[in-house]
């Protein structure tokens, strides 16, 4: 037994796979830091978890609170003591609440005044007291996305619990919850090995799950589940088609890691690899097998137990997985029988939403949007592929395969359209029109695809925005958000240099009367909402929060001359120069806080400083605007940066608020006229600079 | 190997003993045993109860002319509701798996997360989908909600399929092949009625005469619920539901009725749980302390 070793174990009915690993890291910081507040910290913690217990083993944590001395303070002292100076009824009550002897009794000075307070004391709690009253309230209280009441009411938790193991350093912590008294008896897996047994500590107890089979270290799991597949493949003459997030989830649902494999007929092959794969995973939980560059008849996936000794599991499986199967090849013959031209017929019926209409309205709209897009990137030669793009992009909404498996929208499309002989171009397109899934994922292969993918996403941000359904915390039903980033990453990507102000424009007009705003307001509440995901994606790419803020102020519409410029201003970020510019823009931008506009007249200059910043500040334009001329924003702030000196030695030798009102508003104009050159590239101002660090370097 | 009846008789032997009234289908067509009032009603109000009954349960949606080897316009539950849930009632299901023959030294069993919802009767519950080799044979849930209303005791209840599970364990490729018992295989006992009521669903259906039907059926279950007849009430309820499944499988439901169709239903089920709550709580819930087995174990 380890020194202040806690075991708990939390078994209950089998827990949703997904909300394991969130339950353990809350139990196990719960707990932890329950103890560490009071001083208990254990030196080392470890969880585990199986689909039918939360376990946790602490250890070094110390057998008690420490001892301390408390000051506890009683009555007034003007209430405590007589004129004689004798403790009154009131203070001799309190010494022996406090147990102690009048005697004791000392006087003490507080803010409100003179008291009589005595030191106690106080004995530190048995850490298996204080763990009597921690582990209940931390079990029950973790927050789990969905919660249930079981029998007469019990709970609420995740799912009934049926027993609690909890031992510190060997000995019971007695608590009680949901009527479940805690102890030491716990049982194995629910089937093979339900026979309570008792345990004395973490050690013993993982040596009897391990003798019973149940391994509750996940990532032990997870190796062997993996190891037994590639053996078995290899047994099958290939290789296991990778699929980490669904390797995870069959890890959560086993407590014996098992892996059963089985075979199909070799005629469901001429289905469509995306079709087999997912027919598969998403409804067998199973993985596909990788053969000579194509799958084979196989797949494999896991069992809670070790063996399948009577070849029963497998038989069951592979009945299954042929059923499926079957299923599959029915909705593909079925959905074969119509060209996807004919399918794209029946998209009138399809609701893209009430008041939006169907998504053949839909489909019409990202037909303009698309054209629009080629014309704005100069695609002329990808006009006609669009155009045959967008006629099929919605049709497989109708396919009986998109019915039964949704995450295969786009993708059946891109295959019945290869199908049907079209171009490598528009299949390609429809195939990947949802892509990119994820903020790391890749974005269409070709141009096709992405102008289709932007008009697309485009169109569904201005019709829902347009009925005034933004999402709200955490409530985004259209996927607006997912939306929104797909379009900025594929913008951003591929550097595409379209204005998304005036598409979201167009596209507002694109839905002519729908709308009961109008399209300013439309425009006015979707742009802030695209630039969030331009903040996060930039966020992402490694810029500092300044220096988007700094690029956003002067223009959002165009991404990747947006990024341009924030990728300069992060190049310059340590430039002393350019740092001390900003400084300076900041300090212009307060003196010409509610000014007006003057003009500017060279022969009211009189200072040398104000003509030498004047000449400067002509020369710096030039090269600002032949700069951007090249979209060289690196040289635009490289001059800028030069201009430091200049700029300094004016602040320090020339009054601008002069008491002349003429030199006074001649100095005004000439700064700005500066402020407009300085901003042209970014809001300068917006950037964050460490006037000490800065003196410093 | 279990014949269908054979299945049948077993699982309402094994339930009966364990304290259930062995109720009988009911008479009119419901999407699932969950629909049956001994069910949905029942689940009300702190009285306790325990049931067990075939349902037959139409999904016109699924018809498929008795073509598909495993998709059926009419299948048949075998379902048990318990109420309170009894502490061990996870045990006592796979008891009844071994109760079949089905030995778990041999199989793969497990319970896979699946929330069950059913939006006509404004009713939710948490529980699982039951795998055995890969196969889902039973729902098991946990009802929360029922009518709209929270539900305190919890009931869980225990839906078998039953063609799925006889197939299963004959691993036989169609349903039809499936032996029912007598003699008969399924296909000889059920085939001309699958292929009739698909045509019948898919072809025939009268659309405005259902929608006639809905919308008639909405009322008088008005006018039983202003009258106080709860029971009839939701028979009509029953009827409207039923009438919006013919009509969707005949896909003469757009999306927006759909929505509007179902609030409907819905708002009618949720009537009749507030009707049957109050008529029981008038009657002084008759159950409480009546049926002694269903109280006497769990933690209630």
């Amino acid at each position: 037994m380890a020194k202040g070793e806690l075991l708990l174990e939390v078994r209950s009915e089998e827990i949703p796979a997904r909300m394991l690993r969130p339950a353990l890291a809350e139990l196990e910081a719960g707990v932890f830091d329950g103890l560490a507040s009071l001083g208990l910290a254990p030196r080392s913690i470890d969880g585990f978890f199986g689909p039918r217990r939360l376990c946790l083993v602490l250890k070094g944590s110390p057998r008690r609170e420490a001892d301390q001395r408390v000051q506890q303070v009683g009555p007034p002292a003007s209430a405590a003591f007589d004129e004689d100076g004798q403790p009154t009824r009131a203070a001799l009550g309190f010494a022996k609440r406090c147990g102690v002897a009048a005697e004791a009794l000392q006087r003490v000075s507080l803010d409100k005044g003179e008291y009589v307070a005595v030191e106690v004391e106080k004995r530190g709690r048995p850490t298996t007291e204080i763990l009597s009253e921690l582990l209940p309230r931390v079990i029950a209280g973790l927050s789990w996305p969905k919660t249930m009441r079981w029998g007469s009411g019990q709970g609420p938790w995740i799912r009934p619990i049926h027993g609690i193991v909890a031992l510190f350093e060997g000995e019971v912590v007695a608590f009680e919850l949901f009527g479940i008294e805690s102890g030491r008896s716990t049982c194995g897996h629910p089937v093979l090995s339900p026979e309570p047994f008792e345990v004395k500590g973490a050690l013993d107890y993982r040596r009897k799950l391990e003798r019973r089979s149940v391994e509750i270290d996940f990532e032990v799991r997870r190796e062997r589940i993996a190891a037994g597949m590639r053996e078995l493949a290899r047994g099958l003459g290939g290789e296991v088609v990778e699929d980490p997030e669904l390797l995870d989830k069959l890890t959560a649902i086993c407590e014996i890691p098992g892996v059963v494999g089985g075979r199909f007929d070799e005629e469901f092959l001429a289905l469509p690899r995306e079709v087999l794969v997912t027919t598969l995973r998403d409804h067998q939980s199973a993985f596909s097998v990788e053969h000579k560059g194509g799958l084979a008849p196989a797949f494999l996936t896991v069992m809670d137990r070790l063996d399948d000794p009577a070849g029963l599991v497998q038989a069951g499986n592979e009945w299954v997985v042929a059923a499926r199967l079957t299923d599959a090849r029915f909705f593909y013959q079925e959905d074969r029988k119509l060209s996807l031209s004919e399918h794209a017929e029946r998209l009138a019926k399809l609701t893209f939403h009430v008041k939006l209409g169907s998504y053949a309205d839909k489909a019409q709209r990202i037909r303009q949007l698309v054209q629009i897009l080629c014309e704005e990137l100069q695609w002329g030669k990808d006009r006609k592929s669009a155009e045959l793009a967008t006629g099929l992009l919605k049709a497989d909404l109708t396919t009986e395969m998109v019915k039964e498996f949704t995450s295969l929208q786009g993708i059946v499309g891109g295959i019945y359209a290869q199908a049907d002989g079209a171009h490598e171009e528009v299949w390609q397109a429809i195939y990947d029109q949802y892509l990119p899934v994820t903020s790391s994922g890749s974005i269409p292969r070709g141009r096709v695809g992405m102008v289709c993918g932007i008009a697309d996403r485009i169109d569904t941000l201005v019709g829902i925005f347009g009925l005034g359904l933004r999402p709200t915390g955490s409530r985004d039903p259209f996927g607006l958000r997912r939306a929104a980033q797909g379009l900025v990453k594929i913008v951003l990507e591929a550097e595409l240099p379209i204005d998304l102000d005036l598409v979201a424009a167009r596209a507002v007009l694109l839905y002519g009367d729908r709308f009961e705003r109008t399209g300013d307001e439309v425009l006015n509440d979707l742009r802030p909402f695209l630039e969030d995901r331009v903040r996060h994606i930039l966020g992402l790419e490694g810029f500092a929060y300044d220096e988007i803020e700094a690029g956003l102020a002067v223009g959002f519409g165009n991404l990747p001359d947006l990024r341009a410029r924030v990728q300069a201003l992060h190049g310059m970020r340590n430039d002393r120069g350019f740092l001390s510019v900003v400084l300076a823009a900041k300090r212009i931008a307060n003196i010409l806080k509610d000014t007006e506009e003057h003009s500017f007249r060279v022969e009211l200059l009189k200072d040398d400083a104000e003509r030498e910043l004047y000449e400067s500040s002509r020369d710096l334009r030039a090269e600002v605007e032949a700069a951007e001329a090249k979209g060289a924003y690196d040289e635009c702030l490289t001059s800028i940066s030069h201009f430091a000196d200049v700029l300094e030695r004016f602040f320090v030798e020339v009054l601008v608020m002069d008491e002349d009102r003429d030199l006074r508003q001649n100095r005004i104009a000439l700064l700005q006229s500066i402020q407009r050159t300085l901003s042209r590239t970014a809001r300068l101002t917006s950037m964050v600079v460490d006037r000490a660090e800065l003196r410093k370097g | 190997m279990q014949s269908f009846q054979g299945l049948i008789l077993l699982l309402s032997s094994f339930w009966a003993e364990r304290g259930c009234v062995l109720q009988q289908p009911y008479d009119l067509e419901v999407g699932a045993g969950t629909m049956h009032p001994d069910t949905f009603l029942r689940v009300l109000g702190p009285e306790p109860w325990r049931v067990a009954y075939v349902q037959p349960s139409r999904r016109p949606a699924d018809a498929r002319y008795g073509d598909n080897p495993f998709r059926l316009g009419r299948h048949f539950q075998f379902q048990a509701v318990l109420k309170p849930s009894p502490h061990d009632i996870q045990a006592q299901y796979v008891d009844s798996l071994r109760a079949m023959g089905i030995d778990l030294g041999a199989h793969d069993l497990r319970f896979e997360e699946d929330d069950w919802e059913a939006p006509t009767l404004g009713a939710w519950g948490v529980g699982w989908q039951v795998m055995l080799d890969g196969m889902e044979i039973t729902q098991f849930t946990y009802f929360q909600q029922a009518g709209g209303l929270e539900l305190d005791p919890i009931s869980v209840e225990i839906t078998y399929g039953l063609e799925r599970i006889t197939m299963f364990l004959g691993l036989s490729r169609n349903v039809y092949d499936v032996e029912w018992g007598g003699g008969l295989s399924y296909g000889q006992v059920r085939h001309q009625d699958e292929v009739e009521s698909s045509k019948y669903y898919f072809e025939i259906a009268d659309v405005s005469f259902l929608e006639e039907q809905f919308a008639g059926w909405e009322r008088e279950a008005q006018r039983c619920l202003e009258a106080g007849v709860v029971l009839p009430a939701y028979e009509c309820a029953l009827r409207c539901s039923h009438a919006f499944n013919v009509l969707d499988a005949r896909g003469a439901v757009s999306a927006t009725e759909r929505v509007a169709l179902i609030k409907r239903v819905r708002d009618l089920a949720v009537a009749c749980a507030e009707a049957y709550v109050a008529s029981r709580e008038k009657q002084g819930y008759p159950l409480l302390g009546a049926n002694r087995e269903g109280n006497a174990d769990g933690q209630g």
